[in-house]
């Protein structure tokens, strides 16, 4: 099954076109590392897969033919926004429990014993969390809706090192532990290399590399960051699209 | 990459049951705790106020309305002072300073006070605060999550302005029994049987409509001060007149007690009616012991003696309900179709 499939995406926003037909599938089971340079489409690609933004042209399904925002979809994918948007004035209990009632598919259980292991305490108001506690919770709570899917946008971006690697551990754990499909976009590659299975580089709104870490590496003879700033130079498209490629 | 397979069960068909509107509501109720807080601190003060005077009128009001016959000297003095009093405010001490004139003309914005700060954050705040990525990227669904957002508090804030206007009501009672002060005024009307809470729940959703469409607080509440004001008094003046075709009766009732003077008119000794030049001459010819008596009806009683009639087009007290219930519908409808409005812009949002 395939999370994610696109077919001439194209996004304009009011003059500019975020993306721009671009075409696509990111199979299952991978932890997906989408990358690009600022305003390279990552975040319009991500929040139209998960419903919040409808494409100007073109198609996409996610978990295998849905259409985004579909109750289906929404049940089985879980989001983290760029910056972990989460209410600040509420106590993490609170927001653990607003997050509980506004799903059909909660394991409290799950979710306390993340935080309880992360030392996170459930009596502290969201606001007050350090970024990277922030971020731990905006993950617990995507994880405690037990999803198909996990869509993190940037999600490294606020965070200092140590928070980082913690934060990437846990992402491995949940996607061995549970079987997760992992997307995950960022401006800096060598931040995902370490935990990436399949590689996307974006560019002006257009896929430039698509496949397997492995067989990417296999076929250029080097490493994803000089992949990446290869095909990102060149600006021609990469051949070495999923069906295309090895 | 077919060697890979997704191993997270799709789970049973039961589970598409949307999430129960309880769950939904006790978010909402969660999220906006705060306004709920202040704003039942906010009518806790007035209504703890009202009380208060309630009792202190009603008990002086008692007074007045013993005294036998109300035609005495005496008990035309024990009215004055009750209505100098607690209507006009006159000397007293500082809780009823300004009076039940002054405390109904404050009244008169509470509603929008209310439903601006209630109603305006509703959306607003989520996309300011780039929450609604997290709100609209639940299992619930946006459409689900907005309706709730929309509606709780909705219902707690015109439940609450309901309950508000029986307090007001009690207070309000003296003023209403003693036909001092018509319930079909702008200043009664407002504040009693169902206005008060219906304009609540108008101010409420113009607010929050708008705070969906510019996806700002701040202006949101204050355009929704502006066109609540502008609705308020075009109503008041041009739309509330018209529920009902004025009743037309003779003579001039200056107590303002029976109903809501809409116009008046003179009519000439030969039933023609007198036009407002006419009028002013006819004024300017009346004796000057007429002009310069200190009788209020000095005037209208020389009009009679010479023939002329006087006319008045009211709408009388008696359609109190009829008109309320007239606004309270018209009110109520448009308030669902801004809800309605909203939940639209915000499924249509990012398209």
């Amino acid at each position: 099954m395939n999370v994610i499939e696109t077919s001439g995406l194209s996004k304009r926003y009011r003059r500019k076109w975020a993306l721009r037909d671009c075409t696509l599938t990111i199979p299952g089971n991978h932890i997906v590392a989408l990358v690009g340079p600022n305003g390279a489409g990552k975040t319009t690609l991500l929040t139209m897969a998960v419903g919040l933004t409808r494409p100007t042209a073109g198609t996409l399904t996610v978990l295998g033919g849905e259409p985004p925002g579909s109750p289906g979809a929404l049940d089985h994918i879980g989001f983290v926004a760029q910056d972990a948007p989460l209410y600040r004035s509420l106590p993490v209990a609170a927001m653990l429990r607003v997050a509980r009632n506004l799903n059909r598919r909660w394991d409290q259980r799950r979710a306390t014993d993340r935080l309880a292991q992360l030392e996170i305490p459930l009596r502290q108001k969201v606001g007050e969390l350090s970024g990277g506690q922030k971020a731990q919770l905006a993950l617990t709570i995507a994880l405690a809706r037990r999803p198909a899917l996990l869509v993190l946008d940037e999600p490294l971006a606020a965070l200092d090192p140590v928070a980082r690697e913690d934060f990437l551990t846990s992402v491995v754990a949940a996607a061995e532990d549970d079987g997760i499909s992992v997307v995950l976009s960022s401006h800096v590659l060598a931040e995902l290399e370490r935990v990436a299975t399949y590689l996307i580089v974006l560019a002006r709104g257009q896929v430039r590399v698509s496949g397997t870490v492995r067989e990417l590496i296999a076929s250029h003879g080097a490493g994803l960051e000089e992949i990446a700033l290869r095909h990102l130079r060149s600006g021609v498209p990469s051949s070495s699209r999923t069906e295309a490629g090895q | 990459m077919t060697a890979h397979t997704i191993t997270a069960d799709p789970g049973p068909a039961v589970r598409r049951r949307p999430v129960p509107w309880p769950k939904l509501a006790w978010v909402t109720q969660r999220q906006r705790r705060g306004a709920i807080i202040g704003t039942s601190i906010f009518l806790g003060l007035f209504a703890v106020y009202l009380v208060i005077m309630a009792v202190i009128q009603n008990n002086a009001y008692a007074a007045v309305a013993a005294c036998h016959p109300a035609s005495a000297a005496k008990c035309q003095q024990l009215a004055n002072s009750f209505y100098r009093t607690y209507w006009g405010g006159g000397a007293g001490s500082v809780l009823q300073s300004g009076g039940a004139q002054t405390v109904s003309s404050l009244l008169f914005a509470v509603p929008v006070i209310l439903g601006a700060f209630a109603g305006a954050p509703s959306l607003a705040r989520e996309l300011e605060n780039g929450t609604f990525r997290f709100a609209w990227t639940q299992g619930a669904g946006r459409t689900r999550w907005t309706i709730s957002t929309l509606v709780v508090p909705a219902l707690l804030l015109t439940a609450a302005a309901g309950a508000f206007t029986a307090i007001f009501y009690w207070y309000f009672r003296p003023f209403i029994e003693d036909q001092q002060v018509s319930v079909m005024l702008p200043l009664g009307f407002a504040l009693l049987g169902v206005a008060f809470a219906a304009w609540t729940l108008l101010a409420y959703s113009v607010a929050a409509f708008l705070g969906a469409l510019f996806r700002r607080t701040i202006p949101a509440m204050a355009v929704t001060l502006v066109v609540y004001i502008v609705l308020a008094m075009e109503t008041a003046i041009a739309i509330r007149p018209h529920y009902a075709t004025p009743a037309t009766v003779q003579g001039w009732n200056n107590a303002g007690g029976a109903g809501w003077v809409i116009s008046s008119w003179v009519k000439a000794p030969d039933g023609a009616v007198l036009s407002q030049s006419a009028l002013n001459n006819l004024t300017n010819q009346v004796p000057a012991s007429v002009q310069n008596s200190n009788s209020p009806d000095a005037f209208t009683n020389w009009l009679t003696q010479h023939g002329y009639t006087m006319w008045q087009s009211v709408q009388p007290d008696s359609r109190f309900w009829q008109f309320q219930l007239t606004e309270g519908a018209w009110l109520l409808g448009v308030s669902i179709l801004l809800i309605a409005a909203t939940v639209w812009l915000v499924r249509r949002r990012g398209a």
